[in-house]
């Protein structure tokens, strides 16, 4: 029988195929261990030795919680050195936001705020999956916050406007970046109206690709001078600098980070409906995890820590089941200009290696997203499998939803799955939750809407900046 | 041709972008357009890291647009390269150059353009109706009703809009009209499509004029 204990490789000569390591010896027929040359050498480290050094490997490599500080920079720094220089001013993330601290993929500390917190909504989001804003906005009133004080949602703010840069080439670098500052900005100014210190609300971001562009952009802007310099011009065209400086947020928060560090919060304060027969699959967006990587949260508790905790750790939470599949890192098939123009490669995408697999593999009860392309795209694309025998169905909705449906809230009223296409009906059902009555209720509703009679979360002219 | 791969190379984004290559192809294995076109991120980056000027411009006839911009390949990538974004400036060059290609391929994109340039939101509820995607289905919203009502019956007000994803005050509309002037994005749409760019224009004008009416009122309100 063989020994598989870390570090027993070639103990003995016995067994030992060509191009192993003989012990003491280095091997003879040149080929080194597995194919690597001769002058690899065995370390010869007692078994102890070994199985301490694998062990060390395992915490702290597979995890990914090494140390890089020395290879990879981390643009908080950066940014910290420029507002020493007085070039920057950078919105802080203070104790009034009750922060979280949580370790990203480097092992590197990150603060969400949990509070005052200024909405900067998806235009993909807002257009197509309404309720995503809206249970998110809902889960917070849940925790009694007070909109005006504890949250903000303007309209003043654009879109980050990366779609374009992304599907067209249209736009670029500088008006990204000053797309970004002038948002920003805004979010740190926007307590003024309402009585509050600069700064007093910090921007949470619900789409997955502001979150990544943002970011990307962001270290553009602390590595060139020059792109500071111009868009220092168009800031101060506009009136948006503070005292002559560029604003920049010292981090930059996705919604699903915000969820994350509040599941726990959400589970034992909120929930009222048990999910442990829903069985759940995650689809991390692209933008979230794959651009600047080094900033997504990664927890060892969550799935080992080998995939970004978020999404996960919500169901985990909530006590839905998790279920694993083999293409969890496949992209929805969004592609920006493809899901226009190329629907062809995003519905063939979508289906066969996402819908197809968690139907499969998972028998998932739902698949949980984080943002809105990919809520749009694996949402929208299953109808037309059909005609390609790609009879599999499964519904799409952000956690924000689930967690919001698991408390309780009305699946159209609130969670707006009226907007969905795919089969959300069979999952609020297997949740106890009674669709048909819901859709009365909501048809009811809407008569209602027609006479003016409308419902809001919160008094609607903070939103015209109004006070509270 | 040779102007076109300077001017890849000569972007400040460049050596963020391009480290080197092993050639070892994760970011194919992973890319998915790799799996629907003739497009490969290793491709890619080989030909502007090996500098073949004409087959980089033959690449930006059509295998640049068919990249989908998931920046997988960036993730994987054990040299820190990201073939996506490599991708996103020989886009911006091959507008500079106004090649035919990105006129080809960008013109189904026109009215999210247009969306977004004038709107600052690109997706709108009223863009997402069946006429224009009818391989969504038959029943992309589960309740019938008039769009217009459906959206009064989201309890936020900012989303109770259809031809915007939200209401985007005048004010926040005219600062961006003031960047893409500023950052020539309105250039790079002119030499794409002369015809929206016209569109736009006037748009923008207008709006524009609504905005100082709007400043003159307030005034006029203050005065009195």
């Amino acid at each position: 029988m063989s020994d598989h204990t870390p570090g027993n490789h070639n103990q003995t000569a016995q067994g030992a195929g060509p191009g192993t390591m003989k012990p003491g010896f280095h091997n003879t027929d040149g080929q080194g261990i597995a194919g690597h040359g001769s002058f690899f050498q065995a370390t010869d480290l007692a078994r102890e030795d070994a199985i301490k050094a694998t062990d060390w490997v395992r915490k702290h490599v597979d995890r990914r919680t090494i140390d890089l500080g020395d290879r990879m920079d981390d643009a908080r720094e950066h940014m910290y050195e420029l507002e020493k220089d007085g070039q920057i001013i950078i919105h802080r993330i203070g104790e009034q936001h009750e922060p979280v601290t949580v370790k990203t993929l480097f092992g590197w500390d990150k603060q969400i705020p949990t509070k005052q917190l200024w909405h900067h909504k998806s235009c993909g989001q807002c257009g197509n999956i309404p309720g995503y804003p809206t249970s998110l906005l809902w889960l917070m009133n849940g925790f009694g916050f007070v909109p005006g004080k504890d949250y903000l949602d303007e309209t003043d703010q654009t879109s980050c406007t990366a779609w374009n840069y992304h599907g067209s080439g249209i736009g670029n670098v500088e008006s990204l970046a000053a797309v970004f500052l002038r948002n920003f900005h805004q979010a740190y100014v926007s307590g003024k109206q309402h009585g509050h210190e600069l700064g007093h609300f910090f921007p949470l971001v619900h789409c997955g690709t502001s979150f990544g562009n943002y970011k990307e952009i962001r270290k553009y802007l602390i590595e060139s001078a020059e792109l500071r310099e111009k868009v220092t011009k168009i800031l101060g065209k506009l009136g948006r600098l503070v005292d002559g400086k560029l604003v920049i947020p010292e981090e930059i928060i996705h919604y699903s980070e915000w969820v994350h560090v509040m599941r726990n919060r959400i589970a034992s304060e909120l929930q009222t409906i048990d999910v442990s027969n829903i069985r759940t699959t995650a689809h991390v967006a692209c933008h979230y995890y794959k651009m600047v990587h080094e900033d997504a949260i990664y927890d060892p508790d969550v799935l080992g820590g080998n995939r970004t905790a978020i999404i996960t750790s919500t169901a985990k939470a909530l006590g839905a089941q998790v279920i694993d599949y083999s293409t969890w890192y496949d992209c929805c098939g969004f592609g920006f200009r493809h899901i226009i123009s190329e629907r062809e490669f995003t519905r063939s995408f979508t289906m066969d290696r996402k819908i197809r697999v968690v139907r499969e593999e998972a028998n998932a009860d739902v698949l949980l997203t984080n943002d809105t392309g990919c809520v749009t795209t694996m949402d929208k694309n299953q109808w037309i499998g059909k005609a390609h025998e790609q009879n599999f169905q499964v519904p799409i909705m952000a956690e924000v939803q689930f967690a919001a449906l698991a408390c309780g809230a009305d699946p159209l009223k609130i969670v707006q799955l009226q907007w969905h296409a795919s089969p959300c009906e069979d999952l609020v059902e297997k949740m106890g939750i009674s669709w048909s009555e819901a859709k009365k209720h909501f048809q009811a509703y809407l008569k209602e809407v027609e006479a003016g009679n409308i419902e809001y979360l919160y008094n609607p002219e903070l939103a015209y900046g109004g006070k509270v | 041709m040779q102007q076109i791969f300077d001017d890849i190379r000569g972007d400040f984004r460049y050596d963020h972008e391009l480290n080197g290559c092993l050639n070892c192809g994760i970011c194919t294995a992973t890319c998915p357009s790799a799996q629907f076109y003739d497009y490969s991120p290793r491709e890619i980056v080989q030909l502007l890291w090996t500098e073949n000027v004409e087959q980089i411009y033959d690449a930006m006839q059509e295998k640049i647009w068919a990249c989908a911009q998931c920046m997988t390949c960036a993730a994987r990538c054990p040299f820190k390269n990201s073939p996506g974004g490599l991708v996103a400036i020989m886009r911006e060059v091959a507008i500079k150059h106004e090649m035919q290609s990105a006129k080809d391929v960008l013109r189904p994109f026109g009215r999210v353009m247009l969306k977004l340039i004038t709107t600052g939101n690109q997706l709108s509820p009223d863009m997402i109706q069946p006429d224009h995607f009818p391989d969504w289905g038959p029943n992309i919203q589960k309740v019938e009703g008039d769009l217009r009502i459906l959206r009064k019956a989201i309890p936020v007000k900012t989303l109770q809009t259809v031809e915007t994803a939200w209401e985007v005050s005048l004010k926040t509309s005219v600062e961006m009209y003031t960047i893409w002037e500023m950052t020539g994005v309105l250039k790079s749409l002119e030499l794409m499509d002369e015809n929206l760019f016209d569109v736009i224009e006037d748009f923008i004008d207008e709006k524009r004029e609504d905005y100082e009416e709007w400043l003159e009122e307030q005034e006029e309100d203050d005065g009195a």
